[in-house]
């Protein structure tokens, strides 16, 4: 398989959203559902940014031969502020990567998305590059 | 009590998580994390999305090295986490999550420690390899 694309679509921004405050009551629940210890009942454990969910998960203009619909095959997380009660967050995601990949069941297409995360005072909260799996 | 850089030693194990999770308890991860796929909420509705049976969600498999992370070395800071999904992990079934330190440096950006990490069954199948990177608090 050959993934023939345009390449433009590299560092195209497909979702930008503006989260509510982030309440005391979200970061408890995710504390306590994870079992992920927050460091105090106003401050989220370090995990709490993947529950941002932007109005699009998937950008709309991915090549149409990639293979099956893909699945999560990973995700890192590099941190930087931490997240608070009252913060309101702002998710920008964009096409950061598209690349081949061949292994022993053949060949695979993997798409990875970023996302940048800040906070109402400009601080870099968190980049989640999550990597997806066609094949 | 908080761990200091000195203490880390490049080979040390960190601390040992052993679990079996519920559908549950997955299900409450799912609706808390704001993942509303069928294929997190029980074993029916996997299975009509063609899996066999309800999954973890990534997202929790980070969750629980994060948790690995602080309870190996309370008071430091994660500054990156990376994971790869290599198998389906499902509710009912024994894992352990571990890892080991595999680096230790003195950067202009703090103490750092480099560490792998593993979820795997009971069997020693590896379904959730990944790194950690954690910053102890600067020298004074």
């Amino acid at each position: 398989m050959a993934v023939d694309f345009d390449r433009s679509i590299i560092g195209s921004e497909f979702d930008h959203t503006v989260f509510a405050p982030v309440t005391k009551e979200a970061i408890v629940e995710y504390a306590r559902t994870s079992g992920e210890p927050a460091p105090n009942d106003v401050t989220a454990p370090p995990t709490f940014v993947v529950r941002l969910r932007g109005h699009r998960w998937m950008p709309e203009n991915l090549p149409k031969n990639l293979g099956r619909a893909g699945f999560d095959a990973g995700k890192d997380i590099e941190f930087g502020a931490p997240v608070r009660v009252g913060d309101v967050l702002t998710a920008v995601s964009t096409v950061h990567d598209i690349y081949e990949k061949t292994g022993r069941t053949g060949s695979m297409a993997f798409v990875v998305l970023r996302t940048l995360v800040t906070n109402q005072r400009d601080e870099h909260v968190a980049i989640i590059d999550q990597k997806m799996m066609f094949r | 009590m908080h761990v200091r850089f000195e203490e880390v030693d490049v080979g040390h194990d960190l601390h040992t998580l052993s679990l079996t999770l519920s559908g549950e308890q997955v299900k409450a991860y799912a609706v808390a994390a704001r993942m509303p796929g069928a294929r997190f909420m029980s074993d029916a509705e996997a299975r009509a999305e063609g899996l066999p049976g309800q999954i973890v969600p990534g997202n929790m498999s980070l969750a629980l090295f994060s948790r690995v992370i602080a309870e190996s070395f309370p008071g430091a800071t994660l500054k990156k986490l990376s994971a790869t999904f290599r198998g389906l992990v499902h509710p009912g079934r024994p894992f352990v999550v571990h890892g080991v330190v595999t680096e230790k440096h003195r950067t202009d950006h703090g103490d750092l420690v480099e560490c792998d990490l593993v979820l795997e069954s009971s069997e020693g199948d590896r379904w959730v390899t990944g790194t950690a990177t954690v910053q102890f608090r600067p020298r004074t």
